[in-house]
């Protein structure tokens, strides 16, 4: 008999081995759900969470500090960011518009706000290809703000993406500091809060633009016209780097464009790549890649119609999708 | 292939590329010279360093330099036996091998910089060219910036900190 009773020892062993076991034979999809479940977390606290903080922001070599106040009240998000320093900014964001103020340049933007929070509604094909494609790593925890949080990282599987680390605040799960990496380490950019207020008071009147109208020699500038309206552009990108899929495709009117342009957005469930399309205008254009800190843009021309791709991935990424951009 | 080497040195060369280049540095069109993707990358590097201002060899400096280490004196005299000391044949052997290091770098140099000079006019030709690539081209319009951002889900958990990247453009807005 006693051939089958288990000692403490052999018990815990056995535990040991099991859970190795579970772990080993996990589907991709737990580690897939996981990531995406930490995601949709932060994303759900930075959209319902009042808090008011400064966020230092560095990318290629230069810092600007900003105060940052975040409300949300009657299932809407208010949001206002103030730059700190170097030329005075100010962008406003409001329940259907983004307003960004250039008091220096006398200039106020007017963009439509169309943005949906997307993690929460990630598609199980968008976890699996999040799982394919980076490998989600929980780190040790660090400090930041003078909160703990948690630390994870979306480590690329291939040279087509970047790397990203997240800091959360342990409690909310409220994103406190976002890195973003390239293959070899190097940080691409960073944000940052230095201080943050989590049980911030915030009203309305916080919120509010500092200039209530915009003073009458100040120029007003009405960004896209219209929402983006979806509609097959018979263009497509034949290069993408597996994983990327289809998010959206539509014209848009922007500003000073005389034709709607074609915008196409692809995402491997982490990051988005963009691609604008319009004819070729009269005026010359300069083309080739550049950097505005973490989004690569590459921009080239065919005889007819000028392509533009910006978006979180390395520049030769940005480039292969560039160059593949053809009529279906 | 020399634009395809500009653009590896830019970090800005997809995989397949890379494949291609890495290849060519490899294979030589005549089995007496070394191969020219090699040579590109070399004299690019060179004229990138001179660009930057970092002290550029002269032309002409490795046969100047062999010439010189052909003339000076091997001294053959034993070296006294210290205790401690390595065995004469370590580092004799050291020595022949850092010699042969230099005469290998000497004549990869020689076979770089020395270049014909219609080799030189070409690359100063595909520098000129990778300096117009790499000059930054027209400000991203911030309307494409903003429209992006709508549907990045990196907006989704980092909120408005991302428009950061939008505002930055801005700053030369011309006043009116």
């Amino acid at each position: 008999m006693m051939r089958w009773s288990w000692s403490p020892r052999s018990r815990r062993r056995l535990c040991v081995a099991a859970v190795i076991g579970a772990s080993l034979a996990a589907p991709p999809l737990a580690f897939a759900q996981e990531a995406a479940a930490w995601l949709g977390r932060a994303a759900q606290a930075a959209r319902t969470l009042n808090y008011t903080g400064t966020m230092v922001y560095h990318h290629s070599g230069d810092v600007e500090t900003s105060r940052l106040i975040h409300l949300y009240e009657g299932g809407q998000e208010y949001e206002k960011l103030t730059s700190l320093d170097g030329p005075a900014r100010e962008v406003i964001r409001s329940k259907d518009e983004v307003r960004c103020y250039f008091p220096d340049a006398k200039i106020v933007r007017i963009d439509p706000r169309t943005f949906r929070n997307a993690f929460p509604a990630l598609t199980v094909e968008q976890q699996q290809t999040l799982s394919r494609y980076y490998e989600f790593k929980r780190m040790k925890g660090e400090r930041v703000a003078g909160l703990t949080a948690e630390v994870v990282r979306f480590e690329p599987k291939d040279g087509m993406r970047y790397g990203h680390m997240f800091w959360s605040e342990a409690a909310s799960g409220l994103l406190l500091k976002a890195r973003l990496l390239t293959e070899k380490g190097d940080v691409v950019e960073q944000f940052a809060f230095t201080d943050i207020n989590l049980n911030a008071k915030i009203d309305r009147e916080m919120v509010k633009p500092s200039w209530s109208a915009a003073p009458p020699d100040w120029q007003i500038k009405h960004g896209a016209a219209t929402e983006v309206v979806r509609h097959d552009t018979g263009w497509s990108a034949s290069k993408l780097p597996p994983g990327f899929m289809k998010i959206m495709e539509g014209y848009r009117t922007l500003r000073d464009k005389r034709y709607p342009v074609a915008h196409l957005v692809f995402s491997d469930g982490l990051v988005a790549v963009s691609v604008f399309i319009e004819p070729l205008s009269t005026t010359p254009v300069e083309t080739g890649s550049s950097q505005q800190g973490g989004l690569n843009v590459y921009s080239t021309k065919t005889s007819e119609y000028l392509v533009t791709v910006l978006g979180e991935a390395p520049p030769a990424t940005v480039r292969q999708i560039a160059q593949s951009v053809g009529k279906r | 292939m020399n634009e395809d080497i500009s653009r590896l040195m830019d970090g800005e060369l997809d995989d397949a590329a890379l494949g291609r280049v890495v290849e060519a540095t490899r294979t030589s069109p005549h089995a007496d010279s070394a191969p020219q993707a090699l040579a590109t990358w070399v004299t690019y590097h060179a004229i990138g360093d001179s660009l930057r201002g970092a002290r550029a060899v002269l032309p002409g400096f490795s046969a100047r330099f062999a010439r010189a280490l052909a003339s000076e004196p091997t001294v053959l005299a034993p070296a006294p036996r210290r205790a401690g000391f390595a065995q004469p044949g370590t580092w004799a052997w050291g020595i022949a091998a850092t010699l042969a290091a230099v005469t290998v770098v000497g004549w990869t140099a020689f076979a770089m910089l020395d270049t014909p000079p219609a080799t030189v006019a070409k690359v100063r030709e595909a520098v000129s060219v990778r300096a117009a690539q790499v000059k930054p081209p027209a400000k991203v319009p911030a309307d494409y910036l903003l429209a992006h951002h709508e549907y990045s889900p990196a907006t989704a958990i980092q909120s408005v900190g991302t428009y950061l990247r939008a505002v930055v453009t801005q700053e030369s807005e011309p006043r009116p």
